[in-house]
């Protein structure tokens, strides 16, 4: 009898082990929808002459990401909880640590460090799209390995890390990476931006704005709706499986997926219909989708559904003014991401502030409260901001970072891809150039 | 080349090619940032390159 006891222990024990890797599989491969639709987004936000160029850069982010992370960015992720000196307890993240490759003692770290990595490459998907159309690819492979597997990484170990000092000095609260991801990606790309320059015939000499129509809005709105879908593997990998036990959040607060089923769909709405009221058009709407998402992120396994509505309505609302103020202050951003993901994830991070302040934390860490959130904000919006701006001004230094302006008038495809997006369109520039060999 | 860190399923841990072998693992891991890295530099100088020719400086 006590053999079988035993037995079956064991085998229940096994049983939760292996569903916790399913779970975190999934939540990865669901992921990967993210960057097919921030792909088809970016593509479709381009100019016919600058398709592909934009396609590959985006291709790149993700590859780059991927062996990037594995050789520092999870270590960084365990060994800079306290600040900026390292942790021994990071030394099960260094490229050589016998947790780090296939081990039938660690069922666990592959497929977190899987589910992190996409966030990461998410991370840098969304600087991607900001700077289209001019930037160098190389200057952009080193600028995304330093925002996924660097930057945001540092800020996910201080604000979302069970021993993070955010958590445990301020009791910070970001489930959905409203500002770990959204808000330092959003400054992350506002500090390129303002090196890299808008792009050729973007501004007028009297100073006033040109829109530079993407070529293909059809597939910015289906890249978009992609997004949506990859964001639930995205929000599932940010809650923690207990076999056995219940839910929590990655702070260890007890937490249910229903919570982010309410939430996560009624904020979606919210942002929808709030840039729909305010902009009438599909672009904005669906990019109203994604702000919605991020101004009730950092709460989501809180808030009373319909205040994530009204959320995500605040989301959709805001985010065109945001960025009509950027392009008045010479800032081309190509499709928004300061305003989309960094204004809105700004309120998101305060709204946890104003409207869930109180919720207790694990151990010893304060409750929830607005100056937590508010220095929380503030460290996000550096983290993002500084390594933009002083790599991207390094890399202007040294005449890496921009396009040359012949060049982008001529059209990016023609000067680094060998194919043609639209070989037959009428109209589109055959050139007699071919690509550099 | 006799890669296996492992000579029996039973009570193994790390299983990885070369585990057991920290040299190795180091040398494979040194190439592979070496690669990773490295293609940036050459694609930052064949971008180079390229705007060169297109601007009719080269």
């Amino acid at each position: 009898m006590e053999q079988q006891i035993a037995e079956l222990t064991k085998s229940g024990a096994m049983l939760g082990t292996v569903q916790l890797e399913i779970f975190y599989w999934w939540c990865t491969a669901i992921m990967i929808l993210i960057h097919a639709g921030f792909l088809a987004y970016e593509m479709g936000a381009s100019r016919a002459k600058n398709v592909l160029a934009s396609g590959m850069k985006n291709i790149l982010a993700f590859a780059f990401i991927v062996p990037t992370f594995f050789f520092f960015g999870w270590w960084i992720y365990l060994a800079f909880p306290g600040g900026f000196i390292p942790a021994e307890a990071g030394n099960v993240g260094l490229p050589w640590a016998q947790d780090m490759g296939p081990n039938l003692k660690d069922n666990a770290t592959g497929v977190f460090w899987a589910a992190f990595v996409l966030f990461a490459a998410t991370t840098a998907s969304i600087f991607s799209g900001a700077v289209i159309e001019r930037i160098r690819v190389s200057a952009f492979i080193i600028l995304a390995v330093v925002l996924g597997s660097g930057a945001w990484i540092l800020a996910a170990s201080w604000g979302w890390h069970p021993e993070g000092w955010l958590l445990t000095q301020f009791g910070y609260h970001d489930v959905g990476c409203a500002g770990l991801i959204h808000v330092v990606a959003g400054f992350f790309a506002l500090g390129v931006l303002i090196n890299l320059g808008p792009r050729i015939g973007k501004y007028n000499k009297d100073g006033t704005a040109n829109e530079l129509r993407p070529h293909n809005i059809p597939m910015v709105l289906i890249g978009l709706m992609l997004i949506i879908v990859g964001f639930f593997g995205f929000l599932g990998g940010c809650a923690i499986l207990n076999p056995g036990a219940q839910w929590t959040n990655i702070y260890g607060q007890p937490m249910t997926l229903s919570a982010y089923g309410f939430n996560t769909l009624m904020c979606f709405s919210g942002g929808i219909i709030g840039a729909w009221i305010t902009t009438r058009d599909p672009f904005w709407m669906m990019s109203g989708a994604l702000a919605g998402i991020f101004v009730a992120a950092a709460g989501l396994d809180l808030w009373y559904p319909p205040l994530a509505f009204l959320l995500g309505m605040v989301g959709g609302i805001i985010i065109k003014p945001g960025n009509d103020f950027l392009v008045k202050m010479g800032i081309d951003d190509s499709v928004g991401a300061v305003s989309v993901h960094g204004f809105a994830g700004v309120i998101g991070v305060l709204a946890v502030g104003v409207f869930a302040a109180g919720y207790p934390n694990p151990g010893d860490a304060p409750a929830t409260s607005f100056m937590g959130q508010f220095v929380g904000v503030i460290v996000m919006i550096l983290c993002g901001f500084i390594p933009g701006y002083v790599v991207s001004l390094l890399l202007k230094s040294i005449g890496i970072l921009r396009v040359p302006d012949d060049v982008q008038e001529l059209g990016l495809d023609l000067a680094e891809i060998p194919s043609k997006a639209y070989p037959e369109a009428a109209g589109y520039r055959s050139g007699s150039l071919a690509p550099a060999e | 080349m006799n890669s296996s860190p492992i000579t029996s399923w039973e009570g193994a841990g790390a299983y990885f090619t070369f585990a057991d072998s920290p040299g190795m693992l180091y040398l494979i891991l040194v190439l592979a940032v070496i690669m990773c890295f490295g293609t940036i530099v050459l694609a930052a100088k064949h971008e180079t390159e390229a705007f060169k020719k297109i601007e009719g400086k080269d």
